[in-house]
């Protein structure tokens, strides 16, 4: 190696390493202290002194965490089930038809995606209470929908556009109807773009805080993970060993996630968000 | 990259299959064909207008009103006119503290996460296909970690009594006593400003490297002929040809940066305990569910919706420069 070169990889070598700690050190952090037996009391270092199951053991069974991530599980399927549902059936009639108020239809669909749900959280507080929906998993799954729809719509209709319409045409000239061409040439060509949909729905309904908080304030048996988390912070703050294990069990099946769908993720991204 | 363009022709087709057929039958499969897209949209559509639209029309309604708990228990309405915009817009708190809070942190993090996702994604266009994967991974975990769960990682970190960086600080014998990060407003923002960058700047990498990865190489490489240097060939190829996606990144973090609720709320007096962190997002709430002035509080997020509005509105127009709709 020339040593110009060496001097490249001698950088680059540090640059990923820079970043990889800056990266993975919370999510190091954060599972180092929920396996540490001290990290209750509060004395730590680096490595745990001494590794435990503990703090999992008591905010499972004494902190009702079962019930809690049983919550989200129900609320993040449901929601990414409707909203991949609702979402696709949008898409392609935005992306496959000309139709009146089509382009007032998708700036419309592009601006709510921008509200702040500090705007839509007094206004949806009062309108599921009149439903009353209040404390209840439905109230809270309604809402995730039509949180997680704009983005959806948005994301989908750039690859329902990319599928060649010469396929469907040789659907139909093969004497399928349309509802046939949609489930037999359509779906399959944009699974991808579902599963990243999909896990943005998920995302949401798993991660979402301030809904959370303010519509099922009343009833601590229908918390969702995200807010019950609160419960371990606070009036003991200190346990910080419960507070990284109850963390670690919201973590860690996102991050899973993640990592198994990057590359669909990625291309979905690009054709999605980026180029609309 | 070309998703949206159809032929007008082939727009034609897929709209009217059952185009050709004999008369009645014919009129009859045009009537459903134009009604096709309505029934496809009609669940979303009813979704949003029920609960998105209606909301954000409630929202300005209840701007105007005295809304408080009496209100919200009996549903009575009671119209003050522009008041709670008046008493919000004379606040000294809102100029001394919320905006300043709000605007200054929305330009840092803006500036972080684009920066460091660009150098990011330049890196790793130079890496190995192994190393590429190793970062693309790790830059998973920081991007899948919640906002939630994130910051109370990031308040541990920083903990005043038993944080690691406290810890380190002290070891290194830079700190004598433990020191509270929370208390002060501008490090309380440093921390909110790691987090939030943290969790964000992996969004910009990956898209800016999708970016980077369809930049002509011929180009580059005519460039690097003529004797262009690295910084000389990014400032006026890569960059260039890049700009569509920067603006479209920079817009969409200015949006999410502006309205950061979570990753405040959850830190130590961040709930509206220690005032001069509210940022606009947590004032709002913190005076509708705090106190109970939901008008007041549907006025602050008005505002700080006109805001994003904005922001939008010029995200719209550079889209629809590029690209029809």
């Amino acid at each position: 190696m020339t040593p110009a070169r060496v001097r490249r990889n001698v950088i680059v070598g540090a640059l990923v390493t820079l970043l990889l700690v800056f990266t993975l050190f919370p999510a190091y952090w954060m599972m180092s202290s929920a396996f540490d037996a001290n990290a209750a009391s509060g004395s730590t270092g680096l490595f745990p002194s001494e590794l435990t199951l503990d703090n999992f053991i008591y905010v499972l069974n004494d902190g009702g965490f079962a019930v809690f991530l049983r919550n989200s599980l129900i609320v993040a399927v449901a929601v990414v089930v409707c909203s991949a549902v609702l979402s696709l059936l949008a898409s392609v009639a935005v992306a496959r038809f000309r139709f009146k108020f089509r382009t007032s239809m998708l700036l419309m669909i592009l601006i709510v995606q921008m509200v702040p749900m500090e705007a839509l959280v007094i206004p949806l507080f009062v309108q599921v209470r009149d439903l009353q929906l209040l404390n209840t998993l439905l109230g809270l799954i309604i809402v995730y929908i039509t949180i997680s729809l704009p983005f959806g719509i948005w994301m989908l209709r750039g690859f329902v556009a990319a599928v060649p319409v010469e396929l469907e045409e040789a659907a139909f000239l093969d004497g399928a109807s349309w509802w046939r061409m949609f489930r037999s040439v359509m779906l399959p060509l944009v699974m991808p773009g579902l599963v990243a949909t999909s896990v943005f729905s998920f995302i949401t309904a798993w991660n979402e805080f301030i809904f959370a908080m303010t519509m099922l304030g009343g009833a601590s048996d229908k918390y969702t993970v995200a807010i019950g988390l609160k419960q371990f912070f606070g009036e003991n703050s200190n346990d910080w060993g419960s507070v990284m294990a109850a963390s670690t069990l919201i973590t860690l099946p996102v991050m899973i996630f993640f990592i198994i769908v990057q590359g669909k993720l990625s291309s979905g991204l690009v054709a999605g968000a980026v180029k609309g | 990259m070309t998703t949206t363009i159809q032929s007008p022709a082939a727009v034609g087709t897929s709209g009217s299959p059952a185009a050709g057929g004999p008369g009645p039958r014919r009129r009859k499969a045009i009537t459903i064909a134009a009604a096709r897209p309505w029934l496809l949209l009609a669940p979303a559509l009813i979704v949003l207008a029920v609960l998105l639209l209606w909301p954000l029309v409630r929202v300005l309604i209840f701007s105007f009103q005295d809304y408080g708990l009496r209100e919200i228990v009996s549903g009575d309405t009671n119209f003050i006119g522009v008041d709670n915009y008046v008493a919000a817009l004379t606040d000294p708190q809102l100029w001394s503290v919320v905006l300043p809070n709000t605007v200054l942190f929305a330009i840092a993090a803006v500036l972080c996460t684009v920066a460091l996702g660009t150098l990011v994604a330049i890196l790793m266009t130079n890496l190995s296909r192994f190393w590429r994967t190793v970062v693309g991974s790790a830059i998973m975990v920081a991007w899948a970690m919640p906002a939630v769960t994130g910051t109370y990682v990031w308040v541990w970190i920083f903990d005043a009594d038993n944080g690691i960086v406290n810890q380190l600080l002290m070891g290194a014998g830079l700190m004598d006593e433990p020191f509270n990060w929370f208390t002060n407003r501008w490090t309380f923002y440093l921390i909110v400003l790691i987090n939030v960058v943290h969790h964000g700047f992996p969004f910009v990498a990956i898209t800016v490297m999708a970016g980077l990865l369809g930049v002509s190489k011929e180009m580059l490489e005519a460039a690097q002929m003529d004797g262009a240097g690295p910084i000389r060939r990014f400032f006026q190829i890569t960059f260039p040809s890049l700009k569509q996606v920067f603006t479209v990144v920079i817009i969409l973090s200015t949006i999410w940066d502006f309205k950061v609720f979570g990753q405040v709320y959850l830190m130590p007096g961040g709930s509206g305990t220690n005032r001069s962190v509210l940022n606009l997002g947590v004032w709002s709430y913190v005076e509708s569910f705090g106190q109970n002035q939901y008008g007041f509080g549907s006025a602050i997020a008005v505002l700080l919706t006109l805001v994003l509005l904005v922001i939008t509105i010029i995200y719209i127009r550079v889209l629809m420069k590029e690209d029809e709709l």
